[in-house]
């Protein structure tokens, strides 16, 4: 019998050992990451955490781009119950700031020189004022064309260098059987690529102006109308089924050469890795083809709430800690299929396409031409840019002119203001 | 005369094998999304991901479901469902018992005991069904603040329980209505008190009534995502807010497989309660529930 | 003694207050209140978070000058009146079907039932690819060799309302079903028996004698087919997600998105007060009539 007690204390010391984490303080984290690339990426930042002695005590809710987080969120701090750290996206960290809910991390800012490392275009996501209140782990780019090398070879297409080659390739495509460009109605999908045409038809300075500033004149302009006219035409290149189709699920479609082309953020990389397809060799990746090339960025970033636990505020110094360690950013970003938020890290263990996107960072930097992504809230706040892909989607499934769409979205802007 | 009576077969033929056709054109189109989600279940990813939706599977796997249900991964919680299945059973349970015991004390007094201003009540009372729920979650959830209950599972009850009770007054009102009032009279008579006729008189003839009550708040209770979704995280979730998150992925690879797998395991309660109980429920809307 | 005993007697009387109390405290509370504090929000500037000030109906005019808000009424009324109309209809007509004395009743009415059963969370991910064109029903009759077979209804805007009807019938057509089967059995057969002996047809006595009877029956079925129409949620999120544009918006995923995603709380809590008006346009006149009824027949 004192075997058996001795044995069974034995094995759950064994097992306290093994898992740290039932001893130590927990930190809840609220976030919308719930695929299997994803998990694997966070757990990278679990296991730092864990190292430091500290456990990750995770509220995954997933869906409606992030809405369904937000909702619960809302719910968490009316009840006055806020987890202890969240991920976001957009302006969502410095919205809360603004309501007085987020920490500062100033003191671990000014220790470590947090600040320089992030990319100056970054900053009034993750700044409120003079207070840091959010640390960037990653950065996606929200602009590119996936497409598949087979098929370019097929129909006897290169690379194109403009959208109006992009278009015109598409009949070439299409006389080959393939489905020029795939994609799925969901709005944000089509926003995507309106965002894209805007910066690479107008140029980094009236994308700000558009879609940023919101500038009536920019919206109604020659521009604007070009804009549409040529989404009119990439509507052209799309199949009918593409009501309900996930993002994934057109990305399928270029990996098996039913379709040529996508244009989305590069966790549509991940999805050509995973089947062993090379980049160069088997499928391509470039920038949305435009003489005015932009990085249009998409960050996630974690940020802490004001608690009363001391033992949590702790917990959220090491997290901040945590996700600012290069290595850490290193090997999320290796797994997540972006490039690291901090701008001194190498990247020469990465694949070619995020060595494209790294160097094409730095270019965009220099030339000012570093934009926040629309389409994820990385322009105007929500009720503004939801307009954008309201406005965007409706011109692409229906008949409707350039004209009115620009009218509709004049006048969205200024019913949400 | 035999001529007569061979038409008369004939046509009764006719219009048995046209029910019958009927009825079985219409229990194919109610199987359709079922046979949809079954055979996805059993399909490996690839042969889905190459365009097999709705034909028979090529390979036959039961991976999904066992993933499903122990392995699929909610954030970096890789637990499957089964925790999040035994949250919801311990929301469903003494919701429906709470819900449907307070609305048979209900329906009770506002047929058997009315007062002054009762019928106003059930009216306040029956309109609370109509609410639409996405308005009252912020001020709900300062409720459940205050109270302590924000994030558990007993807060979902007390949330599932208030309103519940609009419905389930509004059973068993209708069918206590139908009780002749001479009943209770003369029990009142004998000098049975308020309970007492309550429990020996009225709840042994409301069986049928609390089989339906129960169906439509089991089922309300446990396919109910807004409140979870509102009012519980991380682990005290409830098995459709886990569901949820395996269904919508943000970024990445869709495992529809698993996600077919995933939603029969979530809905396996409530289908068992349909098919076992379904006769009862038919029975019991016979019983009065509808003659409102 | 006879003091205390009227004491008792008091407390005897107030009793059934008293069993009632805690349900209409919770039903002011989390119904009236609640009420009464969207309407407080509707008038504010609330965005991301609520904000206790006075702007007057500035989130009504809002409301009502933001075309998806349109197209989210106008849904509603179509989606609630075509699907009310069809469910009716099938439900009724199945109940009849299954009351002819059909073997393996109990089976197939398990099937007409079990959709109730299902969360629209994924079957509306079964939909989705059932109604798709290049998945689904047009895919499978173009294969079975009639080419020109269209059904591609979800893919266009002035159509996809349709296809949520469609799949909402599917949901709730049994339960109607359920309702009118009971009434049917409720029916006294020596109804049927007696207008069969002086020679009306079948569908004739169903027409003319035994729907007509069905009258409480359509009554219940007519308020529960209408609250789960006004609630309708899940199933477009699942199935279009308002799409394609905003084409499918309804009134409760329009407010989710102004509250929960767009922060415009303010507008969100306008078009929640809408939606309660248009209720208690339809639901008071229903109560009044109910309750009068109640009042007559005792």
């Amino acid at each position: 019998m004192r075997k058996l007690s001795s044995a069974l204390i034995a094995s759950t010391l064994a097992l306290a050992a093994a898992l740290p984490v039932h001893a130590e303080t927990k930190i809840e984290v609220l976030h919308h990451w719930v695929s299997e690339s994803e998990v694997a990426a966070l757990n990278t930042i679990r296991e730092a955490l864990a190292t430091k002695g500290y456990g990750w005590q995770d509220s995954a809710v997933g869906g409606m781009s992030g809405g369904n987080m937000q909702q619960a969120l809302r719910s968490r701090l009316a009840a006055g119950n806020p987890p202890g750290a969240m991920q976001f996206i957009g302006w969502e960290g410095i919205d809360w700031s603004k309501e007085g809910v987020m920490r500062d991390l100033n003191d671990l800012d000014k220790a470590n020189g947090w600040q320089a490392t992030i990319a100056p275009q970054v900053l009034p996501f993750v700044k409120n004022g003079d207070d840091l209140i959010a640390v960037p782990i990653n950065m996606h780019r929200q602009n590119w064309v996936w497409a598949n090398k087979a098929a370019f070879d097929k129909a006897g297409i290169e690379q194109p260098k403009t959208w109006a080659d992009l278009i015109a390739d598409g009949d070439k495509l299409r006389a080959a059987g393939i489905i020029p460009l795939a994609i799925g109605d969901e709005p944000w999908q089509i926003q995507v690529v309106f965002d894209a045409l805007v910066s690479d038809i107008g140029g980094p300075d009236f994308y700000r102006k558009a879609l940023v500033d919101l500038d009536p004149e920019a919206l109604n302009s020659d521009t604007m109308k070009q804009v549409f006219d040529t989404l009119r035409q990439v509507r052209g290149l799309v199949d009918d089924g593409f009501n309900g189709r996930d993002w994934a699920v057109a990305t399928g479609m270029v990996i098996d050469g039913q379709a040529a082309m996508q244009v989305m953020g590069d966790w549509a990389k991940g999805e050509f890795l995973a089947k062993g397809l090379k980049p160069g060799s088997d499928f391509l990746c470039f920038a949305t083809p435009s003489e005015t090339p932009s990085f249009q960025f998409v960050i996630d970033s974690f940020g802490v709430f004001k608690v009363s636990d001391p033992e949590v505020s702790k917990a959220q110094v090491a997290l901040a800690e945590v996700v600012m360690d290069p290595k850490v950013q290193h090997d999320f970003n290796l797994i997540k299929g972006s490039i690291p938020a901090r701008t001194d890290l190498g990247v020469d263990d990465f694949d070619d396409c995020a060595k494209k996107g790294f160097e094409e960072r730095a270019t965009a930097i220099e030339n000012n031409a570093m934009l926040g992504g629309a389409t994820h809230g990385f322009a105007a706040q929500p009720q503004f840019s939801a307009v954008f892909s309201d406005v965007a989607a409706q011109f692409f499934v229906n008949e409707m002119s350039s004209e009115d769409a620009m009218q509709l979205l004049v006048d969205g802007i200024d019913n949400a203001r | 005369m035999a001529i007569e009576y061979g038409s008369a077969a004939r046509s009764r033929m006719i219009g048995r094998t046209m029910i019958y056709s009927g009825l079985i054109g219409l229990a194919a189109f109610y199987l359709m999304p079922l046979w949809v989600m079954v055979v996805t279940s059993l399909k490996p990813l690839d042969e889905i991901y190459g365009g097999s939706f709705i034909g028979l599977p090529k390979v036959l796997t039961f991976e999904a479901w066992a993933k499903a249900w122990s392995q699929a991964c909610i954030g970096t919680a890789c637990t499957g469902l089964k925790p999040y299945f035994i949250n919801s059973l311990m929301m469903v349970v003494p919701a429906v018992l709470l819900s449907t015991g307070i609305g048979a004390l209900n329906g009770y007094v506002l047929t058997k005991w009315r007062f002054k201003g009762s019928n106003l009540i059930f009216g306040l009372l029956l309109f609370g069904c109509f609410l639409p729920f996405q308005a009252v979650i912020l001020p709900m959830a300062q409720v459940l603040g205050r109270l302590g209950l924000s994030g558990t599972i007993p807060g979902l009850v007390l949330v599932h329980t208030v309103y519940g009770i609009c419905f389930t007054t509004l059973f068993f009102r209708n069918y206590f209505v139908t009780i002749p009032d001479e009943l209770t009279k003369a029990a009142q008579i004998d000098g049975a008190g308020f309970f007492r006729i309550f429990f020996s008189i009225m709840l042994p003839a409301a069986l049928p009534i609390m089989v339906v009550s129960c169906i439509w708040q089991f089922t309300q209770i446990w396919n109910d995502f807004l409140f979870g979704v509102s009012f519980t995280a991380g682990e005290s979730s409830p098995v459709t807010v886990a569901l949820n998150n395996v269904v919508n992925v943000t970024m990445g690879r869709k495992q529809y497989n698993v996600d077919m797998a995933a939603a029969m395991i979530a809905a396996l309660p409530t289908l068992f309660v349909y098919v076992v109980a379904g006769r009862y429920f038919v029975r019991g809307l016979t019983a009065g529930a509808v003659k409102g | 003694m006879a003091r205390k005993k009227s004491i008792a007697d008091r407390f005897a009387d107030w009793l059934p207050r008293l069993v009632l109390a805690p349900s209409l405290l919770a039903v002011i509370v989390g119904v009236y209140l609640f009420i009464a504090w969207t309407g407080w929000i509707s008038v504010s500037s609330s965005k991301m978070v609520p904000q206790y000030d006075f702007v007057g109906l500035e989130q009504y005019y809002r409301l009502w000058a933001t075309p998806r808000w349109h197209t989210a009424v106008a849904n509603l009324f179509i989606f609630s009146a075509l699907f009310l109309a069809v469910t009716i209809a099938v439900g009724l007509i199945m109940a009849i079907l299954l009351d002819q004395n059909i073997r393996a009743e109990g089976a197939l009415r398990a099937v007409y039932l079990y959709p109730m059963a299902l969360s629209f969370i994924v079957t509306g991910t079964a939909w989705k690819w059932i109604l798709n064109p290049n998945l689904g029903i047009q895919k499978v009759v173009n294969g079975l060799g009639w080419e020109s077979f269209v059904f591609n209804w979800i893919t266009q805007p002035d159509f996809a309302i349709y296809t949520i009807v469609i799949a909402a019938v599917w949901q709730s057509s049994g339960f109607a079903m359920a309702i009118f089967l009971a009434g049917l059995r409720g029916i006294d057969n020596s109804v049927i028996k007696a207008a069969q002996i002086e020679g009306a047809s079948l569908p004739r006595i169903y027409a003319s004698i035994i729907v007509p009877m069905l009258r409480p029956a359509f009554l219940s079925v007519i308020v529960l087919l209408s609250y789960i129409s006004i609630k309708n949620f899940d199933l477009v999120l699942a199935m279009t997600n308002g799409g394609p544009g905003s084409a499918t918006e309804v009134p409760s995923t329009f407010m989710f998105s102004s509250v929960f995603r767009r922060n415009q709380m303010g507008v969100g809590a306008a078009s929640a007060i809408m939606m309660l008006m248009t209720v208690a346009a339809i639901i008071i006149p229903y109560l009044y009539s109910e309750l009068k009824e109640g009042r007559d027949g005792h």
